[in-house]
């Protein structure tokens, strides 16, 4: 490779702040789960880690008896409305302004994120996600492709979270292009 | 005069100039500072630590003990004790010689060294004794200023740091001969495999003996070729880059070195990178260190390993210098002694302590026509800035007998070989004595780790080859997969063999004898310090300081474990090693800190409402994590002003709050009111539907972990409030109970701390601040009293209204989902501009709430304080069996007389919180102290200063006269109840 | 940093998303109040402190968030173990 295309590699991560979306925290024992397939209109992944969607509404099972569903804002209120029906006890909170979501995508995806996650994300299989932990705050991972990550945190520390990965994706930039 | 040799070594012709002591001196692309001011006949770089006497270059690696510079490339970028052997030059870098004053020449402490036998080993246990007082005036700044080496820079690090997370299946440390040969056997499809060297070039030992062939490759030409293979098949190579520790589950952290040899890295470049690398499986490559041999005058300038000698040549093309003397008990001298002699610089002797040293090696030698000196000793080198002979005796029964002189401009040693172990101890390995060689090898790890090559005692490039293919096949076999290792031809290789030495004999009467270099310990010092009864090898460590130094004792613990062995009468197995510590060299503070410096120190958490307080001129303290608004000046208000001003307005008239980091617990389920019963001391279970109640949380031993309002939105939701500090802890402490004491219950907790923004309005004029604001709720007193809850609409926003109250004054608390906390905030400070409201920060919040008697947990409570202590009894739910803590309660301590309880104290002055507080201010020292004070403020309600105190049965105490003494003054004060202000809460009912 | 098996999430994982709880196995009282100020005493603070293999609490807090059990050798800090809350401790291999 010559000295000109090294420089164009397309080696710059993308980080993008993702439009707020509906989320709710949905708790429900895991043999009332099949329950939820009723508003959510699928059955509810069974894996830690797995995902699973339809018509746009995706849940991500985080716990034995915890899912993080995300939706558009016009699937809100049908959402709201269907789990308050729900005959089996469960908790269905509202966290949509809980968290701010990332989008980071590009080759150098899996290095830019270990600046702050101590896992080997290389291992975490397309299609899924994992809360997980970054630089000491609390994210949920969410990979969307070989490239493509979302990163979910608490609001208050996405300043801190996202100067980081700034700061880091400049200097992983100038390493990627010293000679 | 120039010892650069044409057309020797891997250094580019590209001259590069850099200084050193102010001299410029020129070197070349790819030297280091040892080689290139070897290149310029320099050997003598500093001073000694304790005797300032004069030192050279030792060796040609990380090892080095002696060449040890002041660094500097620009302002602010300064770093002491810098190993010349590991920098490399470029142009702009300055280097300066250390421990020396007026310079390296003519330095005035060399004095110490005549008075050596003062500094002897312990000689700080034994000088320094009396008078006491002496130690911190005098002696201990006295030597801090003589002995320690470079100095600190005293402008901040300009320079950024980073810090990665790295998964390899595979690490292999240390890119001479065994670990490329590892790397390769490792490298399958699949496999990460990652290859660390510190230094800028993989080859290690290749290249420094060219003369060897590989599969009948020069070395170098089958070097280039493996790299390239190797970098193919996907190995990921770091150069420059030390491990420095080796932790639990195969976890090593590295130290990459990325800009310290550029001379004008990308702004962007981090300087340092530490990488914390889990690895599958770890192959530990890093060879062997030569020994120094340890007689009379071993430290003079111009002595140097034999082994770094021939690296210097070969690697850098340069020779040590015109006439060398070489003393050795190891064959791999001569190998040094050969190619010095092909490069122009002539071996004035070999002196071979052996009486018997191989045979083709004394035939070589004679064709080489070097006169060798078998069962020889060297008792002694003279020079004095530089080593200018040697002395040398044949040994008959142990003793030297008639010596010669034999002048020199450098003497070549060597003592044999001994594996580097740091890393491999790291990782809780252990050791196994190898009598023959008399050397410590590598046995048992109790992690997924192989030591190859020279680091576990196979010597030669071929016996590493073949090691290091072995271990990485083995390593990606525990993984499941196989390798064939290639089987390597070697020629040219020459192991060698030899005998393990302890002091040289010598016939002077003082020798001084160097074993460890860096702390300047002798021989003597290692005996003296048995002699007086230190018989484990840590104390005769920590009494000689030998091993002690940044090199921990690289080139030194072997020959000073022999020697004190000797001295204990035991052998070297059963006096033992030292612990190797990490780092296994020096690593700088900014690579351990990382990004976490400056704007990244540490997280900063930030409330939806920060940009406005920011924009605003806000003056910001941190609580935990977050950074809240302390107060609000005007423009020419200083804090105390800019408090007055806030806290007045409050209870004239409102003022706003950002209270967003009050923790938030959604409680859901039909067992929500139990659950709380359970965790909190207050009752919960007929509290109504859109009422709050005051609730406290307690540990199980009784005291006051935290506190907030809870509001009943249903029958089965509870809004739960916590402290902002405690939010994570009780979140925490709630879901302990709820999965492991009562998974029966059925309720779930979820954090919606951030979900809400919560705005105070706070004082008389609230209700008519918020009230256009509020849609369909009825906010009169009757119909939303004090202590209410309702689910409404604010400014157009679905909120959560409380009316509640920290300030004693009417308040609402406004919650509203946070992506609208400022527009809300905003639109109620234009609600609130025409009745005076005013913002306010923290500060005034606590000054407020510390005049009714409100506590803070964690300020007026330390984890030591009960409900009862606190006056907080009447928030126990008598009735209920149980609750979190209420056992302890009844704990007989918890009901003795003489607690510390809360009270109030007027004084005169504003008191400091944390006084101490007597009752008898002209009792001798110690006095009996009975508490404390807890909060203090100047209040503009009262116009006086007040203040909260823990003291000791203080309730019953109210109308006393306290002191608190001060330097300079004793105050006095008067305890009161803790409600300053408004004690019948008449303003809450507005 | 060590490596922890989430026996729920049933993967093994960096230490930094776990926070140690404490000694397993030490059931809250049914009833404190039938308990002597000794017998509570000895629930607040007597541990066992064990060299050797200790039944230790963990959470896998920036996980699924549960608390688990592990049997883990103070000596060389290794996990023998690890099992839900509620399981009996696993008997020695």
């Amino acid at each position: 490779m010559n000295e000109l295309a090294r420089d164009l590699l397309p080696a710059a991560t993308v980080i993008t702040a993702l439009a707020p979306a509906c989320r709710f925290s949905l708790r429900i024992a895991p043999q009332d789960g099949v329950e939820a397939a009723g508003p959510l209109g699928f059955a509810l992944p069974e894996r830690i880690g797995a995902r699973a969607s339809a018509n746009s509404v995706e849940a991500l099972m985080l716990g034995p008896d915890e899912w993080l569903i995300l939706a558009p804002e016009a699937a809100r209120e049908r959402l709201v409305s269907g789990f308050e029906a729900l005959s089996a006890v469960h908790s269905c909170v509202d966290i949509s302004d809980r968290e701010i979501s990332l989008s980071i995508g590009g080759p150098g995806v899996l290095d830019l994120l270990s600046v702050g996650c101590p896992r080997d994300l290389a291992a975490l299989p397309e299609g899924e996600a994992r809360r997980t932990v970054f630089d000491g705050v609390s994210v949920v991972l969410w990979r969307d492709g070989s490239e493509s990550f979302r990163l979910d945190a608490w609001r208050s520390f996405m300043p801190h979270i996202e100067s980081l990965l700034a700061s880091a994706e400049r200097a992983r930039a100038a390493d990627c292009n010293r000679t | 005069m120039s010892y650069r040799v044409g057309g020797r070594g891997r250094v580019s012709d590209r001259p590069v100039t850099f200084t050193f002591d102010g001299r410029r001196i020129e070197g070349r692309a790819g030297d280091t500072v040892a080689s290139a001011l070897l290149a310029n006949g320099i050997h003598l770089t500093g001073r000694s630590f304790k005797y300032h006497r004069p030192r050279g270059i030792l060796t040609a690696g990380s090892e080095e003990p002696n060449a040890l510079l002041q660094v500097r490339r620009g302002p602010g970028r300064a770093e002491p004790n810098t190993r010349a052997t590991v920098q490399e030059i470029h142009p702009g870098l300055e280097t300066e010689s250390q421990n020396r004053w007026p310079s390296l020449r003519v330095d005035a402490l060399s004095i110490n060294d005549r008075l050596s036998p003062v500094f002897a080993a312990g000689f700080y246990y034994k000088t320094f004794m009396w008078p006491k007082a002496f130690w911190d005036r005098v002696y201990e700044p006295v030597i801090r200023a003589a002995a320690g080496l470079g100095r600190a820079p005293a402008e901040p690090d300009p320079d950024r740091y980073a810090s990665r997370y790295l998964h390899t299946d595979v690490l292999v440390v240390g890119g001479g001969p065994a670990g490329l040969a590892a790397a390769r056997a490792a490298a399958l499809p699949g496999v990460r495999v990652t290859l660390v060297d510190e230094t800028a070039e993989f080859g290690g030992a290749l290249l420094s003996e060219p003369g060897t062939e590989v599969d009948g490759r020069q070395a170098w030409a089958w070097l280039e070729d493996e790299l390239t293979a190797v970098a193919a098949m996907g190995v990921r190579l770091m150069s420059r880059t030390t491990a420095i520790g080796y932790y639990h589950e195969n976890m090593i952290a590295l130290a990459e070195r990325v800009t310290d040899h550029l001379e004008a890295p990308h702004p962007d470049l981090p300087r340092e990178r530490l990488w914390r690398v889990r690895a599958g499986q770890v192959i530990l490559a890093q060879g062997a260190h030569e020994k120094p041999l340890v007689f009379n005058g071993n430290d003079r300038p111009g002595v140097m390993l034999a082994g770094a000698a021939r690296t210097y040549l070969n690697r850098y093309g340069v020779r040590p210098g015109d006439r060398a003397a070489v003393i050795t008990s190891h064959d791999s001298a001569y190998a040094a002694a050969f190619d010095l002699v092909g490069a122009g610089t002539a071996i004035a002797a070999i002196i071979d302590t052996r009486l018997e040293p191989p045979a083709e090696l004394l035939s070589a030698a004679a064709e080489r026509g070097i006169p060798v000196r078998v069962g020889h000793t060297v008792t002694g080198t003279d020079g004095r800035l530089r080593v200018s002979a040697v002395r040398t005796a044949p040994v008959r029964d142990g003793r030297p007998s008639f010596a010669v002189r034999i002048p020199c401009d450098c003497v070549l040693m060597s003592g044999g070989w001994t594996p580097a172990l740091s890393l491999f101890s790291h990782s809780r390995g252990t050791l196994l004595w190898d009598a023959e060689a008399e050397t410590f090898l590598p046995d048992r790890s109790p992690e997924a780790c192989r030591m190859v090559g020279g680091a576990r005692g196979l010597w030669g490039i071929g016996a590493a080859l073949a090691d290091g293919a072995e271990a990485g096949a083995a390593a990606v076999a525990a993984l499941g997969r196989t390798s064939a290792p290639s089987q390597r031809a070697v020629t040219g290789d020459a192991p060698g063999t030899g005998q393990a030495c302890r002091e040289l004999p010598t016939d002077w009467p003082n020798p001084r004898a160097f074993v460890d270099f860096q702390n300047d310990v002798t021989a003597k010092d290692i005996r003296l310090a048995v002699r007086e009864g230190m018989r484990s090898i840590e104390h005769v460590k920590r009494y000689t300081t030998s091993g002690m130094a940044t090199d921990q004792g690289k080139s030194s613990n072997i020959n000073a474990l022999m020697i004190a062995a000797d001295a204990i009468g035991r052998s070297a197995p059963e006096v033992g090693l030292t612990t190797f510590r990490p780092p296994y060299t020096p690593v700088t503070f900014g690579a351990i800190a990382g990004h976490h410096r400056d704007g990244h120190f540490e997280v900063t958490r930030k409330t939806p409402i920060d940009g406005w307080a920011e924009a605003n001129g806000a003056v910001f303290e941190p609580v935990g994590q977050w950074r809240r608004a302390w107060y609000v000046p005007r423009a020419g208000e200083d804090m105390e002003t800019a408090v007055l001003r806030e806290c007045a307005a409050v209870r004239e008239a409102v003022g706003m709050f950002d209270a967003s980091t009050l923790g938030k617990i959604e409680v859901v389920g039909p067992d929500a009111g139990e659950f709380l019963n359970r965790m909190y001391t207050n009752p919960w279970t007929k509290l109504g539907v859109g009422r709050c109640r005051y609730g406290l949380l307690l540990g199980e031993d009784g005291y006051i972990r935290d506190d907030g309002v809870i509001g009943r939105l249903a029958p089965d939701l509870f809004h739960v409030t916590t402290t902002t500090g405690g939010a994570a802890r009780v979140m925490n402490t709630m879901e302990d109970y709820l999965q492991t004491e009562w998974p029966e219950l059925k309720v779930w907790l979820t954090s919606t701390t951030e979900q809400w923004a919560v705005i105070a309005v706070n004082g008389p004029k609230a209700r008519e601040v918020i009230a256009p604001l509020v849609e369909g709720l009825d906010l009169s007193p009757e119909a939303f009293p004090h202590m209410s809850v309702a689910e409404t609409t604010v400014a157009g926003v679905p909120a959560r209204l409380f009316r509640i109250s920290f300030t004693g004054e009417l308040g609402f608390e406004i919650n509203v989902p946070a992506r609208h906390g400022r527009a809300v905030w905003d639109k109620v400070a234009a609600a609130g501009a025409d009745h005076g409201i005013t913002p306010y920060g923290t500060e005034s919040m606590h000054v407020l709430r510390a005049e009714k008697g409100y506590i803070i947990v964690g300020q007026d409570t330390d984890g030591t304080v009960t409900p009862a202590d606190a006056g907080l009894s009447w928030a126990i739910g008598k009735k209920k069996p149980d609750f979190v803590g209420k056992r302890s309660l009844a704990r007989p301590d918890l009901v003795a007389a003489g607690r510390r309880e809360l009270v109030g104290l007027l004084a005169d002055d504003k008191l400091e919180e944390g006084a101490q507080i007597v009752l008898d201010p002209s009792e001798p020292m110690p006095m009996t102290m009975l508490g404390h004070v807890t909060s203090s403020y100047q209040s503009a309600a009262l116009g006086r200063p007040i203040a909260l105190a823990l003291l000791a049965d203080g309730h019953s105490r109210m109308g006393e006269r306290v002191h608190i003494p001060m330097p300079g003054a004793t105050l006095s004060a008067e305890v009161t109840s803790p409600v300053f202000y408004d004690p019948d809460g008449d303003r809450l009912k507005l | 940093m060590l490596l922890i098996y989430c026996p729920y999430c049933k993967e093994t994982l960096p230490e930094a998303e776990f926070a140690y709880a404490g000694e397993a196995h030490i059931a809250r009282p049914a009833d404190p109040s039938g308990l002597s100020d000794e017998e509570w005493r000895d629930f607040l603070f007597i541990r066992s402190n064990v060299k050797g293999a200790h039944a230790e609490r963990w959470r896998h807090v920036h996980g699924c968030g549960r608390f688990f059990n592990a049997v883990r050798d103070t000596v060389s800090d290794r996990f023998e173990a690890t099992y839900p809350a509620g399981v009996p401790r696993p008997e020695a291999p």
